[in-house]
């Protein structure tokens, strides 16, 4: 008997020492993952102004609540020890020491008071609407669009025509960038960590968000809003070049449309582009055999009324959400990794032959759903009217798949 | 052995069976599957009653058996009067009259039994817990009180959150904010003097609570049964017909076309000047310089804009939104207003300025030549 209770109680130890064992380095783990180098969206690493005042004030509100903290910990810990149970008679029970409870009433007011002053500040610094650019930002399931103000002029830079585009927001560097952020469909949030805060896109709603990046280069960030299946693979990155460079990007964007070569691969893909891509997807100026302009329709076909407009498809350097590369991992290490002198002239080649990731694009088209998930199954969509959210499976044959990768090549 | 009371229902469970299997045979289909699941669900309810009757030796008590002076259902206290058969019985007569009547007295009804029969049956199982009657009401408190005060509680609550409603929405909009004041004053003041009288009775707090529980109810249900005031409603856009051709509907209503939704956020302000210049301020542009011919919105996108009449005469907006296909044009405006008002109009392009035949732009009917273009990239 005193056997058996010795194992069951020696098991019991065990157990518990597995445990803690467990609970450490879980506990260690996280700790270290706050060393991580490679965090491309770590908010404490600020690279923009507006970052770096939200920054500044979490910085400076956690040292005074650390204070605060250790201050509370040490007298809890003294408690603890100095009182602990020896035995010894329960001492006198005083109920009500108002001095004391007026103290312990007017000492945290003080301190959130104290807290209030550079809170309020920097809510009131972060809401300035001044700004040398403004671009709409519109989310649905599951990317973003960005369209730039026709006639309007971008950090010096004039917008004489429309641009649309999705996954990469280009701004030019140390310039002020109001985001009119809204959703076509659900609540997403909208939200670049280097550069700001983030900000709901909700539909029927217009939110700003200033951003402003203190010199050229690639910032990522995320989705932070639940907008449903997909939402994990609802990416987004801003790029930011100097003026020169964000120049030669709105020239490019709002060139005319270059029709591929007569009997080429390309030009069958542009008919095959035609044939299944066109209903939702726009290339700007893109003409039928007979002339006339191809529109795509997209709110016939997406709940959310939209798809990207693929007009300069390889100028952007990823896919889907910003989710796969459109570039080998060697040509975006380079990318991502390039110093600021160097940066735009690297992003402004766009997709190069040799950089192209072409794998990723074919696995793409062949079937979509099967990348990211997505409500696009036909047999599925009584519920939506037979609209889906998000790219179906095209059923694209091979020799199909390889026309369009030629024709989509070209869009730059 | 078996008794005579579990012989005649393993006998009915018997029946049951070869009357499920004759059926099963006899009649095919859906009827044929639902008549067999009926006749077995009765075999294992008379099975279920033959065992417990077989298990119990039919209720009797041989008299050998011992302690059984201490055990048997004989020997236990009655059960003491209980209000809750009388309210069972009530539930039950609303299910019928709620069957042939309105739906919600069904469904209160059925509320009403399963509460019944829950409390009836905690109260019979509690009384009957020791002989300890103190006990016994602790053991039921120990059961139901986790229900019912967070039922009772969330009921009395929603009376009062109702009643409140129904006296705010019944007068004038004028009076409601002097009505909450006053009622959020006294119930302050009540509670400050209550606090300070330390000696204050129970039977007192509780009569003041009751006569202002009943006040509430009362005045909420003389305001439900005036019903609410008049609530005037605006027009938001105005028939097309107008839209285009300009000129009034009659009487101009100011607060016409001012959803709150819209005023919350718009893409762009639109100003008719006094010299009849139609300018577009687009939000985000903090400029006051920066006037804008062309807006840009996002396509599919509901976005809105604010109309700013600056003129002389009482004028409207029109948003000319694109002839797309073998559509008609789509025409909004909002509600003709008066000099230094404002109006707000919310549209939705689902297409690109390229998709239609005809142009996307903001116009004021009667002023020729001045217009703001829309651009859906």
């Amino acid at each position: 008997m005193e056997q058996s209770k010795n194992m069951v109680s020696r098991s019991c130890g065990r157990r518990r020492a597995g445990r803690r064992s467990v609970a450490l380095a879980v506990g260690v783990g996280v700790l270290l993952a706050g060393c991580a180098k490679n965090a491309p969206q770590d908010t404490f690493q600020p690279e923009g102004k507006n970052a770096r005042l939200i920054d500044g004030l979490q910085r400076e509100l956690f040292y005074i609540s650390g204070v605060v903290g250790l201050i509370v910990f040490a007298a809890v810990g003294y408690a603890v020890w100095k009182f602990k149970d020896r035995g010894q008679e329960i001492p006198e029970q005083t109920h009500g020491n108002p001095k004391l409870e007026i103290l312990l009433t007017i000492l945290p007011a003080v301190i959130l008071a104290v807290v209030a002053v550079p809170s309020i500040a920097a809510v009131f610094e972060l809401d300035k609407k001044d700004n040398d650019c403004v671009i709409n930002v519109t989310g649905q399931q599951w990317w973003w669009e960005y369209d730039y103000v026709q006639g309007s002029t971008c950090g010096g830079v004039e917008i004489t025509k429309s641009i649309v585009t999705s996954g990469e927001l280009v701004i030019p560097a140390d310039v002020d960038v109001l985001l009119r952020i809204t959703s076509r469909d659900v609540i997403h949030s909208y939200w670049i960590p280097k550069l700001n805060g983030k900000r709901d896109a909700v539909p029927g709603r217009l939110h700003t968000l200033r951003m402003q990046a203190d010199k050229p280069g690639l910032y990522t960030g995320q989705c932070t809003e639940f907008c449903g299946l997909s939402h994990a693979r609802m990416r987004q990155a801003a790029v930011a070049l100097d003026k020169a460079d964000f120049q030669t990007w709105v020239t490019n964007q709002t060139a005319d449309y270059v029709a591929p070569e007569a009997d080429t691969l390309a030009a069958a893909g542009e008919g095959t582009f035609q044939a299944q891509c066109s209903k939702c997807h726009q290339i700007n100026d893109l003409k039928n055999s007979a002339g006339a302009p191809v529109l795509a329709a997209p709110d016939l076909y997406v709940v959310s009324g939209a798809a990207p407009n693929l007009s300069h498809l390889m100028t952007r350097t990823a896919i889907a959400g910003w989710t796969f590369d459109l570039i080998s991992a060697e040509c975006r290490d380079r990318l991502w990794n390039a110093a600021p002198e160097d940066f735009g002239a690297l992003y402004l080649k766009g997709v190069t032959p040799e950089c192209f990731d072409e794998a990723t694009l074919r696995t793409w088209l062949r079937n979509s759903p099967a990348m990211k998930p997505m409500y696009a199954d036909p047999a599925k969509l009584a519920a939506t009217g037979g609209k889906t959210r998000g790219m179906p499976n095209l059923n694209l044959t091979e020799d199909q798949i390889d026309e369009l990768v030629a024709y989509l090549l070209e869009r730059k | 052995m078996f008794t005579t009371g579990s012989k005649l229902f393993f006998g009915a469970t018997g029946l049951s069976v070869a009357g499920a299997i004759v059926f099963a045979i006899t009649t095919g289909g859906p009827t044929g599957l639902m008549g067999t699941i009926g006749l077995l669900s009765l075999a294992c309810i008379f099975g279920f009653l033959g065992g417990i009757n077989f298990f119990n030796s039919d209720g009797n008590v041989p008299a050998m058996q011992q302690g059984v002076q201490y055990t048997s259902s004989a020997a236990q206290r009655p059960v003491g009067s209980s209000m809750w058969p009388l309210i069972a019985s009530v539930g039950f007569g609303g299910l019928v009259v709620g069957a042939v009547s309105k739906p919600v007295v069904f469904k209160v009804s059925v509320v009403v039994v399963i509460i019944a029969t829950m409390e009836w049956m905690v109260q019979g199982w509690s009384e009957r817990a020791s002989a300890d009657a103190g006990y016994n009401a602790s053991v039921r408190k120990r059961v139901l009180h986790p229900l019912e005060f967070p039922i009772l509680g969330a009921l009395g609550l929603g009376l009062i959150v109702y009643s409140f409603s129904r006296i705010m929405l019944s007068v004038s909009k004028e009076a409601t904010p002097w009505i909450f004041l006053a009622i959020g004053t006294i119930i302050a003041v009540g509670a400050f003097m209550f606090a300070s009288k330390r000696r204050i009775s129970r039977g007192t707090i509780l009569g003041v609570c009751t006569i202002g529980a009943v006040a509430l109810l009362g005045a909420g249900v003389a305001s439900a049964r005036q019903g609410q005031r008049t609530i005037e409603e605006h027009g938001t856009t105005a028939g097309s017909a107008l839209c285009l051709e300009g000129g009034t509907e009659g009487e101009i209503d100011d607060h016409g076309s001012q959803d709150v939704s819209a005023k919350s956020n718009v893409i762009a302000n639109i100003y008719l000047e006094a010299n009849d210049d139609l300018n577009a301020r687009i939000a985000g542009f903090t400029d006051p310089e920066d006037n804008f011919d062309t807006i840009t919105v996002p396509r599919s996108t509901d976005v809105r804009i604010r109309f700013h009449n600056e003129s002389n005469s009482p004028q409207r907006i029109t948003a000319r939104l694109g002839t797309f296909g073998e559509e008609s044009e789509v025409v909004m405006c909002t509600t003709a207003i008066n000099p230094g008002k404002e109006a707000f109009l919310s549209f939705k392009i689902p297409k690109t300025n390229a998709a239609t035949s005809t142009p996307l732009e903001l116009q004021v009917p009667g002023v020729e030549g001045k217009t703001i273009a829309i651009v859906v990239p």
